[in-house]
C-alpha cells in the first residue's frame, strides 16, 4: 500500500472498459449511468471512499458509449485516473437538480436514444429524463453484468491479491481461538490485522460463529466449533474464504469428512459447460441437506454474476459455467449436537477445469 | 443545555413499536397503502431489525428486504440467513420470510407473488429503489401501476427520534468516544495512518460496536488551500482517504470515522496534531471554530430554522474578519440529520439551498450533528462534530469529548441554552 491514493492500474480499467464498452454495444446502451459502487469502479478504475450498506440510487458515473467518455461524480481528483480530466469531475451534491444540470453538459446526453441505468429510484426516474430528452430509460445492469461475469487476468490478480489478505487476516484470528475469547473479540483482531494490511474495508463484519451453540452465547468453549467467514474488499476485490475450528480436543471427525467429501464434489463441479444447478446438485449428491444461503455467488468487485441458490432453481439452471469466471463455493455440513463446519473457497473456472484460489488452510 | 430522559439502555421492543407507529402515521399522511424498502438504513428502520452491514456490493446478492402494509402493526422482513443470528427473531411467524432475490427474474416474479397475499388490490405503493429486475417485472410487482417514492415517507418518520432510538446513538457515541481515545495516545510521529485504522476497528469491536461504518479518516491537513488536493469548488477537499503515510510531527489531522450499535450510527470528528501543543495561531483557528459553533447553538431550539442556523454560522464567521464566509465545507453541510443512515434530515447549509433551509423547522426529537470549520492557511484549520438533540427547551448535547490538544476544558460548560 502506497503513501498516496492511487486509482487502479492502466491495465486493469483498459480490460474492463473495453468489456463494459463491448456489452453496451451488445445492449443497445447509448450511455450507461451507474449508481452502484463496484460498477463505478469497474468503469471508471477510480478510489473512493467505502461505506457499509448500501446507498440509495443516484448517478455517480456516467459512460458514454461513442466517445468512451467517462463522467464521475468526485469533488477532488486524488485517486482518480488521469484519463478523466478535471471537466468530466461533478462535485458532490446534495441537490438532484444540480446533478441533472451536470448531466445534461454531457456531450451526446441531448441525442442519445437509449440511456442504462443499474438501479433506479421513482425520483430519479422523474428527473433523468430531463437530462436524457430524447432517450428510453432501460436496465444497464445486465449489460454491466455481462461484463463483470467473466473476469480479465488482471482482475484474477486482483482477486488473489484479495484472497491473499483474507487469507492472512483469518491465520491472525485463529491463533487467538481458545476457550473464553469472545465472538467480538476474534472480530475485533481479524479486522484489525486485515487493516494493518492496508484493507480498512471488510465486505463482511459477520465473522466469527459459534456453530455450537444455540444460546446467543458469545463466549468460546472448549470443543465448540468456530466458523470464520472473513471477506475484505482490496482493491476492490473482494476475497472471501471461510473455515470452521474445532477448539480443544473434540475431533468431529465424521463432520469434517462429511464436509471434505462435499467441498471436493462442490469444486469438481466447477468446470466450463457446467450449470450452476450441478453445484446444488452436489449437495444432494453427498446427501447433504441444502444450506440455507446461496451455494455459490461469483466474486469480483462485490456481487457479480452468478447467485447459485435452491430458491432460484430455474436461474441455477439456466446459468452456464465459462472460462474466467471466479465463484465463492460455500461447503456447509451439520450435525445435530455437533453443530455446523463451513468452509467457503474461491474458484476460478479455467478451459481445464476449477482452480482453487484459496489455500487448503487445514482446519 | 437541557436534559431529556433518554433511557440508560434502549428498550428494543418499545423502540420498534413507536418507530413502526411513526412510519405508519406518516404512510397515512402522504396516502401511501403499502412501502417496500430495499436499502439497508431504511430496512433497520422500517422493520426494527440490524446486523453487522457488509460491502454494498454483497448487499445486492444478500440483501434484507422490508414490507410494511398500513393497518398491520408488524412490518414483513424479507431475510437472508445470517451466520449465527436472527434479526427479526421478535416478529411474530408469518412475518418473518426467507430472502428475496431481486436482482433476478426468477426471484422477483417469486417476490410478486408473495407480495399479491400481503398487499391488497388497488393500494397506493412506494418503493425506495427498483434494480433492473424489478423494473422488468414492474407490472407484475406493482399491478396497481408505477409505485411512488418511498423516500419521502421514511424521511418524515425517522426526523423524529424516539428516546430509545437516542438511547442507542448516545451508545454508539459512547463506544466510538472510548475507542477514539485510545486511538489519540497512539498520534505520534511515525505512526502511519492505517495503523490508527487498524487500532480503530479493532477496539471499536472490543467496545461493541455493531459494525464499522466508514473507512477511517485520519487526513493530514495542507499548510495551504493552494497546496491542497485539487477541488471542483476550489475549497478543502475531505474525506481523502487513509494510507501507509507516517504521520510526521506537527501533522494537523481531521479525523472522522463512524460505527454502529444496534442499526444506529455515530459521528465523530475532531481536529488533533501529531507531537506538538497548538501554536498561537492553531489556538486562535480553534477559537474561531467555537466560537461560530456557539453562535449556531445560540439559535438552535424548536421552532429555529435551518436558515438560522446558517445565518448565525456565517455571521459569527464575519466576526473574525471573513465576511460573507460560509464556514462549513461546500460540498457537504453546516448541520445534518443521524440515525439508521449516517446522514439524514435535517440537512443544514447543503446546496440544496436557502429555501430549503427555511423550511427545515428544528422540533424536539431531531438529532443534529454540527459540524462548522475555521481555517486559516498555515494553521491546518479546525473542525470538530458536535451531535446533539433538539429538546422542548433547546438543545442537548449527545457528543462527549473533550478537544484536546486544542483545549480541555467542557465544550458545553459556558454554553447552556437554559442560561438564555
Amino acid at each position: 500500500m502506497p503513501t498516496e491514493i492511487l486509482p487502479d492500474n492502466t491495465a486493469l480499467r483498459s480490460g474492463r472498459r473495453e468489456r463494459a464498452l463491448a456489452h453496451m454495444a451488445a445492449h443497445d446502451l447509448d450511455v450507461l449511468v451507474l449508481g452502484r459502487s463496484a460498477n463505478v469502479r469497474y468503469v471508471t478504475g477510480a478510489r473512493q471512499l467505502w461505506v457499509a450498506g448500501t446507498r440509495p440510487f443516484g448517478p455517480s458515473c456516467v459512460l458514454v458509449r461513442e466517445t468512451g467518455a467517462i463522467y464521475l461524480v468526485s469533488t477532488w481528483d486524488e485517486g482518480v485516473p488521469d484519463d478523466i480530466p478535471h471537466e468530466r469531475l461533478f462535485g458532490l451534491t446534495w441537490n438532484p437538480m444540480h446533478l441533472v444540470d451536470e448531466l445534461k453538459g454531457i456531450e451526446g446526453a441531448a441525442t442519445a436514444r437509449r440511456v442504462g441505468t443499474d438501479a433506479m429510484s421513482p425520483n430519479f426516474a422523474r428527473l433523468l429524463p430531463l437530462a436524457f430528452p430524447a432517450a428510453d430509460l432501460v436496465d444497464g445492469e445486465s449489460a454491466m453484468r455481462a461484463a463483470r461475469r467473466i473476469k480479465t487476468p488482471d482482475e484474477v490478480t486482483a482477486l488473489r491479491a484479495a484472497l491473499k489478505v483474507a487469507e492472512d487476516s483469518l491465520a491472525a484470528a485463529v491463533a487467538e481461538l481458545r476457550p473464553g475469547v469472545t465472538k467480538q473479540q476474534l472480530s475485533g483482531v481479524l479486522l484489525e490485522a486485515a487493516a494493518a494490511k492496508g484493507v480498512t474495508t471488510p465486505s463482511t463484519q459477520e465473522v466469527v460463529w459459534i456453530t455450537s451453540h444455540h444460546d446467543g452465547n458469545s463466549t468460546v468453549h472448549e470443543g465448540d466449533l468456530v466458523a470464520f467467514t472473513v471477506g475484505v474488499v482490496a482493491g476492490g476485490y473482494i476475497g472471501e474464504v471461510g473455515r470452521t475450528w474445532s477448539v480443544g480436543g473434540a475431533a468431529h471427525d465424521g463432520l469434517y469428512r462429511r464436509w471434505e467429501d462435499l467441498r471436493a464434489r462442490l469444486i469438481a463441479a466447477c468446470r466450463p459447460g457446467a450449470h450452476g444447478s450441478d453445484l446444488i446438485a452436489a449437495y444432494e449428491a453427498c446427501g447433504e441437506p441444502l444450506p440455507s444461503m446461496p451455494v455459490a455467488r461469483g466474486l469480483g468487485l462485490g456481487f457479480d454474476p452468478p447467485v447459485i441458490t435452491p430458491d432460484l432453481p430455474r436461474t441455477a439452471d439456466a446459468e452456464v459455467l465459462e472460462p474466467g469466471m471466479v465463484l465463492t463455493v460455500t461447503s456447509c455440513v451439520w450435525q445435530e449436537g455437533s453443530g455446523t463446519v463451513i468452509g467457503r473457497d474461491a474458484v476460478l473456472i479455467t478451459a481445464d477445469g476449477p482452480e482453487v484460489l484459496t489455500r487448503r488452510n487445514d482446519a | 443545555m437541557t436534559t431529556m430522559d433518554i433511557p440508560e439502555a434502549p428498550d428494543l421492543a418499545r423502540m420498534r413499536r413507536d418507530c413502526g407507529a411513526r412510519l405508519r402515521e406518516a404512510m397515512a399522511r402522504e396516502g401511501v397503502d403499502a412501502l417496500i424498502v430495499l436499502g439497508s438504513n431504511h430496512v433497520a428502520y422500517a422493520a426494527g431489525v440490524s446486523w453487522p452491514l457488509g460491502d454494498s456490493g454483497l448487499a445486492h446478492a444478500d440483501r434484507p428486504v422490508a414490507v410494511v402494509v398500513a393497518g398491520d402493526e408488524w412490518p414483513h422482513l424479507f431475510m437472508p440467513f445470517r451466520e449465527g443470528a436472527l434479526p427479526g427473531a421478535h416478529l411474530p411467524e408469518d412475518h418473518l420470510h426467507g430472502p428475496v432475490y431481486l436482482e433476478y427474474d426468477e426471484g422477483v416474479r417469486n417476490f410478486a407473488r408473495l407480495l399479491a397475499d400481503l398487499i391488497p388490490h388497488g393500494a397506493v405503493v412506494a418503493v425506495d429503489e427498483c434494480t433492473g429486475a424489478m423494473r422488468r417485472e414492474h407490472k407484475a410487482l406493482f399491478p396497481g401501476g408505477p409505485p411512488r417514492d418511498a423516500l419521502s415517507v421514511l424521511s418524515s418518520a425517522k426526523v423524529i427520534k424516539t428516546p430509545d432510538e437516542l438511547a442507542c446513538i448516545r451508545r454508539a457515541l459512547r463506544i466510538t468516544e472510548r475507542t477514539m481515545a485510545d486511538i489519540a495516545e497512539m498520534v505520534k510521529p511515525g505512526v502511519r495512518q492505517i495503523d490508527l485504522s487498524a487500532r480503530f476497528v479493532r477496539r471499536a469491536f472490543e467496545e461493541g460496536a455493531q459494525a464499522n461504518l466508514l473507512e477511517p479518516i485520519w487526513q493530514v491537513m495542507p499548510d495551504s488551500r493552494e497546496n491542497g488536493a485539487w477541488t471542483t469548488h476550489g475549497d478543502l477537499a475531505l474525506p481523502l482517504l487513509t494510507t501507509e503515510r507516517e504521520l510526521a510531527r506537527g501533522d494537523v489531522l481531521w479525523t472522522d470515522v463512524s460505527i454502529s450499535y444496534a442499526g444506529y450510527c455515530s459521528d465523530f470528528g475532531r481536529t488533533w496534531i501529531v507531537g506538538e501543543d497548538p501554536t498561537p495561531a492553531q489556538r486562535a483557528q480553534f477559537r474561531r471554530w467555537r466560537t461560530i459553533l456557539s453562535a449556531v447553538l445560540d439559535v438552535t431550539r424548536p421552532g429555529a430554522s435551518g436558515a438560522d442556523l446558517t445565518r448565525a454560522a456565517i455571521a459569527a464567521a464575519a466576526t473574525g474578519g471573513a465576511s460573507g464566509e460560509r464556514p462549513w465545507l461546500p460540498h457537504f453541510y453546516l448541520g445534518h440529520g443521524l440515525g439508521t443512515g449516517p446522514a439524514e434530515l435535517p440537512f443544514v447549509g447543503t446546496d440544496l439551498g436557502d429555501r430549503f433551509d427555511e423550511k427545515q423547522i428544528l422540533e424536539p426529537g431531531m438529532v443534529l450533528v454540527l459540524e462548522p470549520i475555521a481555517w486559516a492557511d498555515g494553521t491546518g484549520g479546525y473542525r470538530s462534530e458536535e451531535v446533539l438533540v433538539i429538546t422542548e427547551e433547546g438543545w442537548t448535547a449527545l457528543t462527549d469529548y473533550p478537544y484536546d490538544p486544542y483545549d480541555p476544558y467542557d465544550p458545553y460548560d459556558s454554553h447552556d441554552s437554559n442560561a438564555d
